[in-house]
């Protein structure tokens, strides 16, 4: 089937391939990185921005420069690129790119949730919002008290609605329900995209299927790694689990029986992908498997600009972008709280 | 002729009532039984006895003080390292997640501190957890007198339900960097309330050494 993808790709989404591998090259370089670091204010972070791609982004910000101000100009910037790509985009790549946006609406929907419990305004939480995710019916989010009163009231409308099968219940909305229906949300939308991809075949089921293997058994550790100690049951853990990764059935099943990391590891050990990406953690630097798994996945987005006329690259380009905004938004918190042991924690892209 | 005792005698006569003045009763009549030679040898005893106290705190006096810059690097430590912790925690979790949208704008403690003076009059601070267990002051009968006096006496905030853990307010399922910051901040709070206990101690033992070396320098130019 490569000749098809090969015939047909670049009539309706060879503009935006272009476009894509374009703002790619555009990523801050190692060099960027470097003086990066040797900023000592957030002033001086803000004039060598200036000189990459990013530009005069900070131009329009008022005294005093805070890295939440810095972080929320670049998601500003990110998403006026993918307004542009989504504007311009036919189907499929339309539904690719709404997938996209899916995950980030799961986040403000439950900023909105837990904004609420905590009795803010909604133009307060409004303003944290990630962009990517802004959907018309944001500001009524906060009235809802149970779930299905979110769906049914809300959300029925949106890119949301299919990822609410198993999540519908009567319970009122505290912190331990918000948590189990942010990952339970997750798990639909993580296992509803990959079907999409697996379904479209050709280039991007190959570049795609294994980056959303790992983002689902990703989450499966992470899940199970910051549930030791909370009030969270093993079998409500089992539940939030996505199924579509490498590690089901047998090694979900055997991370619910997990109680600490080791026993974690020994899961891990079983996959010849996870058992090097374990045991990198620790070590020198004091690395967390949080900042391995980022380490992997920027590999593996990396890696999908290495082959063409695929969907994959508008989600690895936006991925590793964010990846570079984490990275600068580290730097500006260690400049800013003047403790630079761990500045040269960041992952470099490129 | 002007002997070396009559001197010594002039002097005794007039350090002698100073130093009356503050020993009791039965010392006083004691000293004045002595001889000459023997109130001399008591002065410099005396003399000898507080030089020996002033000695001792100055030495307590040195080491709280290293154990003060000890406890102030210490804290110095731990809060940054709490800092550079939320900052990581924000790294996995997204910077807004862990954030001024997360806390409440009104917070109830979780600890409190509690002042309490012993016996040289010097104030020791005390970190008291919110949700421990019925407070000393109060007599099992006291607490007895109030059950019985039935619902219309105003509630107690002690028998409240302790607050909420804060780290709650982040999720249930939170990264281990905000675990950690949260241990940092509680140590940090620790060696806080300890160091304003050691200040404070400090300050008495300056205050205490001031006073010896005033005696001091009274009995010296006395004996001079």
């Amino acid at each position: 089937m490569l000749e098809s993808a090969e015939l047909h790709f670049n009539v309706d989404h060879g503009y935006l391939e272009g476009l894509v591998r374009g703002l790619k090259a555009s990523l801050l370089t190692q060099q960027d990185y470097v003086n990066l670091v040797q900023c000592e204010t957030l002033e001086d972070l803000k004039i060598h921005l200036q000189t990459t791609d990013y530009g005069n982004f900070l131009a329009n910000e008022t005294n005093p420069l805070t890295v939440s101000k810095i972080d929320t100009e670049m998601r500003k910037k990110l998403c006026k690129e993918f307004d542009y790509f989504r504007n311009h985009s036919l189907e499929p790549l339309s539904t690719f790119l709404t997938y996209m946006t899916c995950s980030y609406m799961i986040d403000n929907v439950i900023l909105l949730m837990n904004g609420a419990l905590q009795k803010k305004s909604v133009k307060e939480i409004l303003a944290k919002c990630h962009p990517l995710g802004s959907f018309t019916e944001m500001e009524a989010v906060n009235i809802a008290e149970t779930i299905s009163d979110l769906f049914n009231a809300v959300l029925v409308e949106t890119p949301l609605a299919p990822f609410f099968q198993d999540c519908m219940s009567e319970n009122t909305l505290d912190e331990l329900n918000v948590e189990l229906l942010r990952n339970k949300l997750y798990k639909s939308y993580l296992e509803s995209f990959y079907k999409f991809c697996k379904n479209h075949g050709d280039v991007t089921a190959e570049v795609m299927c294994p980056i959303l293997e790992f983002e689902a058994d990703r989450r499966a550790f992470i899940i199970t790694l910051n549930s030791f100690g909370t009030e969270l049951s093993k079998e409500d853990r089992e539940t939030l689990y996505p199924t579509c990764g490498r590690l089901y059935p047998e090694g979900l099943r055997l991370l619910t029986q997990a109680e600490d990391f080791d026993q974690m590891k020994t899961v891990a050990d079983h996959y010849g992908v996870y058992k090097p990406v374990f045991e990198t953690v620790g070590g020198h630097g004091g690395k967390t498997l949080e900042d391995v798994f980022y380490e992997h996945e920027v590999q593996m987005n990396v890696l999908a600009f290495n082959r063409q006329f695929h969907y994959g690259v508008f989600y690895a380009y936006v991925k590793l972008k964010e990846q570079e905004m984490r990275n600068i938004v580290w730097i500006a918190e260690c400049i800013s709280q003047r403790h630079r042991t761990k500045i040269n924690s960041y992952i470099p892209i490129l | 002729m002007e002997t070396p005792f009559g001197a010594g005698l002039a002097n005794i006569l007039v350090v002698l009532p100073a130093r009356l003045a503050v020993i009791g009763q039965p010392e006083r009549r004691r000293l004045l039984s002595l001889s000459v030679t023997e109130k001399r040898l008591w002065l410099a005893m005396a003399g000898q006895d507080l030089r020996k106290e002033l000695d001792s705190l100055l030495l307590q006096l040195l080491r709280d003080l290293e154990e003060l810059e000890a406890k102030r690097v210490a804290l110095n430590t731990r809060v940054e390292e709490g800092w550079l912790l939320l900052a990581k925690a924000r790294y996995v979790m997204g910077t807004k997640s862990v954030g001024p949208l997360q806390y409440p704008s009104c917070m109830e403690p979780r600890v409190f501190v509690r002042a309490s003076e012993n016996q040289d009059t010097m104030q020791t601070f005390r970190l008291v957890r919110a949700d421990a267990q019925t407070p000393e002051e109060v007599e099992p009968r006291e607490a007895a007198l109030r059950r019985r006096k039935g619902p219309n006496k105003s509630p107690e905030p002690e028998l409240s339900a302790a607050p909420q853990d804060p780290l709650n307010w982040f999720g249930i399922l939170v990264s281990h960097s905000l675990r950690q910051a949260q241990a940092s901040f509680q140590d940090a709070l620790q060696l806080a309330a300890d160091i304003a206990s050691l200040q404070i101690h400090i300050d008495w033992c300056q205050n205490q050494s001031q006073g010896l070396r005033e005696k001091l320098r009274q009995l010296d130019s006395g004996a001079a």
